[in-house]
Formats: structure tokens, C-alpha cells, sequence
């Protein structure tokens, strides 16, 4: 699945204080997020960061507070100008625009959901969900058709007169989701969207969104804290840690070969049998195993495998992919990748 | 012999002050003094005086005295007074005429008329038929104790004197807004303003104006009650939700759109808060500025104070206290309006 690359961020670093391209210079030289904050006082925010976002994919960006994944999804439509480094959107430097530009850009091309939705209060439903629209000079009566049928699309067909206000939490991302779909861009950033709603809503929202992404096939960037929502959703994971990139991939790869104590750490008390789906761990070959017990698709996950064979360790299934079998899946091998993995020692942090 | 002319010869400066012995223009004290005899006083150190500009000018002839600061204040400002009038005089000319225009047109209207179109407006901006009801009969009760001509002075000056200060505040909170700098700048003039005795204003400004141009008070109660609206428009736009601002740049708004669309609205309810608070403040000026012949109910209050008619004074009094109940409340309520039409 090697997707055109939509957006590319190269060496980027952010510093904040009050001379950041001074305290660059310190960076550059190798002195660490610590020292620079004991010796200069200013923070690096984020340091040499490199990552491919692909067209039509999910790339989630994964940290816990203060990691840096906020700052960085702002340097993305600019709203935090980087201290260096590139960032390339289909090929054009986004660095290099100016307001009108960028003001362009923000306007077609990435549209942004917020953590805490960030609706207009004095304005209706419909008016917030044509907001994008409206920006562009439209007036309700030209996007009053295009913002309803977001609405519809979210789940929110008929409230389209009320105010935020009135809504529920939940209800209210919905409007901010709409919101960022009615502006037609191929791109949305999503801050944080579903963390501050609750489980079974958030999970609803998760669910909406890949529903979503399976008819519009965005390219979405979308920041979390939640390692489990993040592997609902990732088709791109990058995990971040005070500024830097620790790891960045496919979410399987990750969980079956971390490669940093802190990666390991956050993934020990996650199911792994949910998690892990049947392509991972398969043998890819062609070759139809010897006594095969059943088929089963490399998408299942091992949890739903564990079930079909009631347990039985001596099965050997065929993996199939759109009818034909693409691996073979032995269910001691499954048990194998269920063992928690201990850190690699090879390999430098971000590579496989 | 005074306490500090060891501080002259220190300095060498004896020459200087001789200069100017004959020159100092004599105070009341020295004066007595002399006719006394002149009897010098043993000095003792619990007499010393604080080597005030007095003191120095005992021991200096040649030096200031502190009336010559007063004085020469007094001289600066009137020897630019001129000059400042040919500016300020045709710029503020379009205050006289709209203070008189409306004055004219608020007494030469029927009370037939004025009344309703009053309480239409009420209706407009309150939507409550109950407070409609209330300021009917607060301006019926005025107008049947025969206060009503000067009660429609007094509120044509504060429509007037609060439209221009929403008018020219507005713009200036919004500017400070979004400077810090100029933040800073105006902040102390602002305290200034506040913190100045009212009367001081008019000192002034009747130095620059005469009494009888009605722009004398209108500036008074201007630079009095501009002070809330500037305060909190820029407060009610520093306020606006970060988030909502971050979410007007994130989908390309330009500043003017932020401003009109997100900036302004959001910031509604501070700016009618400072509206309410303007238009109190107004009211509470043109009492004191019928010292120069403001029109109103303030002229009774002050014919009861000079004329010690003590029921006059009150009675107009208790009419200040209605009007001010009165636009209280319909502000109030036409903010508490805006207020539930956004959370």
C-alpha cells in the first residue's frame, strides 16, 4: 500500500523562549531538551522531527501531555511557526507562503477539529457547520445545502437551529466534524477531537470516523493520548516523547517490535489478542498447509481466532485476502506474539 | 539668616542668589514678621524645616518659590490656551450643535410623542413589557410634579454624551485590544481619568471654552464617563475563548472577519456591561457640570444648594435617582438579553 506521501515534515525543531534561533544554535550542537532548559531557559518543544503523512491514510500522532503532539499538528496550517525545518504539502513549501497563501491553504486544503470544540456560541448549528463556507465569502443560502448534508452525515440532521449550547458534548464534535468536512478539504487535523468526551460517546465518535474515512478517504492527521484509540484508528502510528519521535509505524510493527522501554511501557496493559489482527503474525506463503482447520481473513483479530478454535493450539488455519490465501497461521504462533515483548536492543529509535 | 544658606555657599552659588534678592515677591508670613520687628529666633534643630522650595527661597532669593509653580502653570496653559482653541474649538464644534440639536428636539417635541417613542425604544431593547410599564410610569410621575422638561434635558445630554463615548470607546478598547503596547500607554490615562476629581475637568476646560457653548460640559462628561467602555471592550476582547480565536485562524479567517464575526460578538456582553456603567456615569457627571450651565436637574439641585430651597434640591434629587433606576434597568435587562443568546 504505498500511498503518495501528502504531507512531509523534514528536521523540524521548535524552540519557545525568548530567542529561539539563539537557542537553536545550542540545539544544533547536540545540548539536550534539560540543559538547554537549565542553561538558556527555553523550552525545545520539539526536536528533528521527520514524518511522511500519507494521502488517504490516518496517521496518528500519539504522546502524553507535554509530548509535544499539539505543538506539532499546529505547525502543520501554521498556526505555531516552526524554529527550522521543512514542511512540503504536495511538494510546495508550506514555509514559504505568505498570508494570503497560507490563508488559501487554511481554507481548501486543511480544515482542523478541536479538543474542545471551539464552536461559535452566538451562532446556530447550521451556521457553525458552514463556518468553513461562510469564511470563503458564501452566505447561509449558498452553503445551507452543503452544511446540512454534513449534518446529516454526523447524525445531527434536524438540528441545525440550535445553539451550541444546547448540545450535548458529544453532539457538539459532531458539529465540529461536520464542520470540517463541509469545508472539502483533503486534509483535517483532529487535536485531541474525541478526549474530552466520554468512553462509550468517544468510542461512537471513533466508529463515525472510520466509517467516514472509508467513504472520503482523507488524509487525516489525528493527535491522541489514548494508545487504544490510537490503534483503533492508526494506519500510520507515531509515538512521541518530550519533543522527539520514538517510534513511528505501522501500529502492528510497533506492537510487535517496540523498540523503547517507554513504548514497551505503554503497551502492557493493552489486550494484545484485540489488537494484534491475523496479518501480523501470519506466514506469508501461498502454499495450502497440510490439514487445514479453517479460513479466516487476514483482518480478523487474534482474539476472534482464539475463539474459532476454542483453544486448540495444534490448529493451522488458511489466511485468505479478497478469496485467495496470501499466509498461513499457526495457533502456536499466535500464542507466541501474545507474549508481552521485551525492548529491542538494535536498531536506532524511529527505524525498523 | 535661614536654615540652608550654608547650602548655597557650598555650592558657591551666593552670587547667583544675591542677584535676585529684591525680585521675590514677599509672602503674607514674611511680611508679618517684619512689621513684628524682624526678631530673629533662636534655631533649634527641632525647628528645622524640610527643605522645601520656601524654605530655600529664605535662604536664596534667587530661588522659586512654590506659589511660582502654580503660577507658572497657570501662565503656560494660558499662554497656549490660544492656540489650543483654534484647534479644539471647530473639532468640537459638531458637540455643540448635536447637544443643542437635541435638546431642541427632545423639549420641542409634544410629550405626546416623546413619551411613546421612549418606551418604544425600551420595548426594542428589552423585549419586557413589565419594564415598558415601569418607565412609563417613572416618566409620568416626573412629568406630573411639572419636572418632565427638565428631566428630557437631562436625558438628551446622556443620550448624546453615551452615544459618542460608544462611539469613539469602542474603537480605542479594540485598538488596545490588540496592542500591548498601546495597552500600556493608555492604561494610566485611563486611571486618570477615573481617579481625577470631576470638578478638576473644569477648570480647564473653562479656560479653553466659553460657559455658555454647550461642548463645555459635553467634553466634561465625556472624558468622565468614556473610561468604563474603553476598559471593558478591550477586556471583553482579551476574553474571548482562546480555543474559538484558534479555530477563526485554523479555517482562514482574516483579522477583519475574526474581528466582526468572532471578536465583537463574543465580546458583547463586556462591552454592554461598559455601556451600563457609561451611561451611570453620565448621569452622575451632567448634575456636576450644571456648575457650567448644563440644562437639567442638576441646575435644581444646585439652585437648592445655593438658594437653600432644601425641597427643591431633594425632589430633584429623588428625579436624578428615578432616571438612573430607570436607564439601569433597561440596560440591564438588554444586556442580560444578549447575555442569554449566547452562554
Amino acid at each position: 500500500m504505498a500511498r503518495d506521501i501528502k504531507i512531509s515534515i523534514r528536521n523540524l525543531y521548535k524552540v519557545f523562549g525568548a530567542d529561539p534561533l539563539g537557542a537553536m544554535a545550542h540545539v544544533k550542537t547536540g545540548m539536550g531538551k534539560a540543559e538547554l532548559l537549565e542553561q538558556h531557559n527555553h523550552v525545545l518543544g520539539l526536536q528533528n522531527i521527520n514524518v511522511d503523512i500519507r494521502e488517504g491514510e490516518i496517521t496518528v500522532i500519539m504522546g502524553l501531555s507535554g509530548s509535544g503532539k499539539s505543538t506539532l499538528i499546529r505547525h502543520l496550517n501554521r498556526l505555531i511557526e516552526p524554529t527550522s525545518g521543512e514542511i512540503e504539502m504536495d511538494g510546495e513549501n508550506v514555509l514559504a507562503f505568505n498570508d494570503t497563501r497560507l490563508r488559501k491553504l487554511r481554507r481548501e486544503h486543511m480544515s482542523m477539529v478541536f479538543q474542545k470544540f471551539a464552536l461559535l456560541p452566538h451562532k446556530t448549528v447550521l451556521e457553525n457547520a458552514g463556518m468553513a463556507l461562510a469564511v470563503r465569502g458564501y452566505t447561509i443560502n449558498d452553503f445551507e445545502a452543503e452544511a446540512n448534508k454534513w449534518l446529516t452525515r454526523v447524525g445531527l440532521e434536524g438540528n441545525g437551529n440550535q445553539y451550541p449550547h444546547q448540545l450535548s458534548g458529544g453532539m457538539q464534535q459532531r458539529v465540529g466534524i461536520a464542520r470540517a468536512l463541509a469545508s472539502n478539504s483533503p486534509i483535517m487535523l483532529m487535536d485531541e477531537a474525541f478526549s474530552a468526551l466520554d468512553p462509550l460517546i468517544r468510542s461512537d465518535m471513533q466508529d463515525l470516523l472510520l466509517e467516514l474515512q472509508d467513504e472520503l478517504q482523507k488524509t487525516v492527521v489525528f493527535i491522541t493520548h489514548d494508545l487504544d484509540e490510537a490503534l483503533k484508528l492508526a494506519d500510520n502510528l507515531v509515538i512521541l516523547k518530550d519533543g522527539h519521535i520514538v517510534q513511528q509505524g505501522e501500529p502492528q510493527n510497533i506492537l510487535l517490535n517496540p523498540n523503547d522501554p517507554y513504548i514497551i511501557n505503554f503497551i502492557s496493559d493493552i489486550n494484545r489478542a484485540r489488537v494484534l489482527r491475523v496479518r501480523s503474525v501470519m506466514v506469508r506463503t501461498s502454499e495450502p498447509p497440510a490439514d487445514s482447520a479453517g479460513e479466516i481473513s487476514e483482518r480478523d483479530n487474534l482474539e476472534s481466532v482464539i475463539a474459532l478454535s476454542g483453544g486448540d493450539t495444534e490448529l493451522t488455519y488458511r489466511v485468505m485476502k479478497k478469496g485467495a490465501q496470501v499466509g498461513v497461521l499457526d495457533m502456536k504462533e499466535l500464542i507466541k506474539a501474545l507474549v508481552p515483548t521485551e525492548a529491542q536492543t538494535d536498531g536506532p529509535p524511529g527505524q525498523f | 539668616m535661614a536654615t540652608y544658606d550654608f547650602l548655597f555657599s557650598a555650592l558657591g552659588l551666593k552670587q547667583w542668589c544675591a542677584s535676585g534678592e529684591s525680585s521675590a515677591p514677599m509672602s503674607m508670613a514674611d511680611l508679618l514678621t517684619k512689621n513684628r520687628g524682624g526678631e530673629a529666633e533662636p534655631e533649634s534643630l527641632w525647628d528645622v524645616p524640610f527643605p522645601s522650595m520656601d524654605a530655600l527661597n529664605e535662604a536664596c532669593g534667587n530661588f522659586p518659590q512654590s506659589r511660582e509653580l502654580t503660577k507658572g502653570l497657570e501662565q503656560g496653559f494660558l499662554s497656549i490656551k490660544d492656540s489650543l482653541s483654534i484647534v479644539l474649538d471647530p473639532l468640537t464644534q459638531p458637540l455643540s450643535w448635536l447637544l443643542d440639536g437635541t435638546l431642541y428636539g427632545m423639549l420641542n417635541t409634544p410629550w405626546w410623542i416623546v413619551i411613546p417613542l421612549l418606551l418604544l425604544v425600551v420595548f426594542a431593547v428589552t423585549r419586557t413589557w413589565k419594564l415598558v410599564g415601569f418607565v412609563a410610569i417613572c416618566l409620568m410621575l416626573l412629568a406630573f410634579i411639572d419636572y418632565y422638561e427638565y428631566a428630557m434635558q437631562t436625558l438628551s445630554i446622556i443620550f448624546v454624551c453615551a452615544f459618542l463615548c460608544v462611539l469613539i470607546g469602542v474603537p480605542i478598547g479594540i485598538a488596545m485590544s490588540r496592542s500591548d503596547m498601546l495597552q500600556r500607554l493608555t492604561i494610566p490615562v485611563l486611571d486618570m481619568l477615573q481617579t481625577l476629581p470631576p470638578f478638576v475637568y473644569l477648570i480647564p476646560l473653562i479656560f479653553l471654552f466659553s460657559v455658555t457653548e454647550s461642548k463645555l460640559y459635553g467634553i466634561a462628561i465625556i472624558l468622565y464617563a468614556i473610561v468604563p467602555v474603553i476598559r471593558l471592550t478591550n477586556l471583553g476582547i482579551r476574553l474571548v475563548d482562546k480555543d474559538v480565536i484558534e479555530a477563526a485562524d485554523a479555517f482562514g479567517m482574516t483579522s477583519r472577519q475574526k474581528l466582526y464575526r468572532v471578536q465583537i460578538p463574543l465580546a458583547l456582553p463586556n462591552i454592554m456591561a461598559g455601556v451600563n456603567q457609561t451611561i451611570m456615569m453620565s448621569l452622575a457627571m451632567v448634575v456636576i457640570a450644571s456648575l457650567v450651565s448644563a440644562p437639567g436637574l442638576g441646575v435644581l439641585v444646585l439652585r437648592g444648594i445655593r438658594n437653600l430651597e432644601l425641597g427643591v434640591g431633594l425632589v430633584a434629587g429623588l428625579g436624578i435617582v428615578i432616571l438612573a433606576v430607570v436607564l439601569d434597568r433597561v440596560t440591564k435587562a438588554s444586556l442580560a438579553r444578549i447575555n442569554a443568546s449566547q452562554k
